[in-house]
């Protein structure tokens, strides 16, 4: 059995108990991001592997989405998807995982808890992780936050175009800093794609909701549809009664301070110059 | 749309949560991870039922603040009502 630590937004994890092909799997999709594994890890991880996959969520036969479960208790919160299932404990918060895969399934099985582990370990630390997209133009950072369908791969795949930075056009952490907020790539892509690699944390200087037009537009919108749009975003812990007030709270800080706009786009480029526009200057203001 | 008698009174479901922001209100259903926002209006009416208010009561509230004929109101409200039912944010007491 192997271990490997992966670190990214200032959080490092640890997985035990790999065996060899599942720990092949996971360094090579997490690479750039694995660090020296002897270091005290914030949340451990320990895999358990059973063959049998009796008991388990079965593996779909042809192209399937599907959500993974959770179930939150008052000291754990229950994690299942195809092939694993898993019990993460609230405090310390630590890992416990069963899954009865080490092919090629195993790394979905792998992020899908991860994306469960690293949102809590990062609401622990005073962050939010939204669903979004994001991406920076070297000094200013932008995230765009819905729900699937919403435009958020499409929009990276426009940004990327006009040879912006892509954070990750699935989810995105945006931690509280000095007064003003930063926005972090967390290591987990959608239909973009992309290899996850190490990311400077960038000023949170646009924060956005998305909808489609013919043409490109932002609006502003009330502060109780910012902190919904916001909630609703925020996967995990949105459904989790323990924490949801908290969240609640969080998101109408963001808000006061970075409102949330409403960005129209069509699929092309145009996007751009309105954002670049608007954002400009840090004391630039929009009509709500 | 229903129709509910006069007495009926509401309760946020407790498997959603409600908060008032700059007038609008919040509800934020835990159970599918979504989030609902009502107008000001909507929140007045919400604000009513955690005061347990009646459905009458509610409307003769809405009537007393806001300049708008009783049938208006009533009407408007059991719409609302409605749909905050069968989005499970709200429960009959």
């Amino acid at each position: 059995m192997s271990a490997l630590s992966i670190e990214f937004a200032g959080c490092r994890y640890r997985f035990a108990g790999l065996n060899p092909e599942q720990a092949d799997l996971a360094r090579s999709r997490f690479e750039a991001l694995l660090c020296r594994d002897d270091a005290r890890p914030d949340v451990q991880v320990d895999v358990h592997y059973s063959p049998n996959p009796a008991g388990f969520m079965r593996r779909p036969v042809g192209p399937v989405e599907y959500r993974t479960a959770v179930e939150h208790s008052e000291d754990s919160i229950a994690v299942a998807g195809i092939g694993f299932r898993a019990r993460v404990d609230r405090a310390p918060l630590r890992a416990q995982m069963q899954t009865c895969l080490s092919d090629e399934w195993f790394l979905g099985a792998f992020e899908n808890l991860f994306r469960v582990v690293a949102s809590y370990r990062l609401f622990g630390e005073g962050a939010l992780v939204l669903h979004s997209a994001a991406f920076t133009d070297g000094t200013r950072g932008f995230l765009f936050c819905g729900r699937s369908g919403a435009g958020k791969s499409t929009l990276c795949g426009l940004a990327a175009e006009l040879e912006l930075g892509i954070l990750s056009d699935e989810l995105n952490a945006v931690t509280p800093s000095d007064g003003s907020f930063e926005l972090r790539a967390m290591p987990f892509a959608g239909d973009f794609g992309g290899a996850p690699r190490p990311h400077p944390p960038y000023p949170l200087t646009g924060l956005l909701g998305l909808s489609h037009s013919a043409a490109p537009l932002v609006h502003g919108c009330s502060k109780a549809e910012g902190v919904s749009r916001i909630v609703a975003s925020c996967p995990y812990i949105n459904a989790d009664p323990l924490l949801v007030d908290e969240l609640t709270g969080r998101a109408a800080m963001l808000v006061e301070r970075v409102p949330l706009r409403v960005l129209s786009f069509a699929k092309d480029t145009r996007f751009w110059r309105i954002l670049d526009h608007e954002y400009r200057s840090p004391h630039a203001t929009l009509s709500r | 749309m229903s129709t509910e008698a006069p007495t009926q009174r509401y309760r946020v479901d407790p498997h959603a949560r409600f908060r008032v922001m700059d007038d609008e209100g919040i509800f934020v259903l835990q159970d599918a991870g979504e989030v609902l926002v009502v107008n000001e209006v909507g929140a007045f009416i919400v604000e009513q039922l955690k005061a347990e208010r009646s459905l009458d009561e509610v409307v003769t509230g809405i009537t007393e603040r806001y300049a708008v004929e009783a049938e208006r109101a009533r009407s408007d409200t059991t719409a609302l009502l409605d749909d905050l039912l069968r989005a499970g944010a709200i429960t009959r007491s």
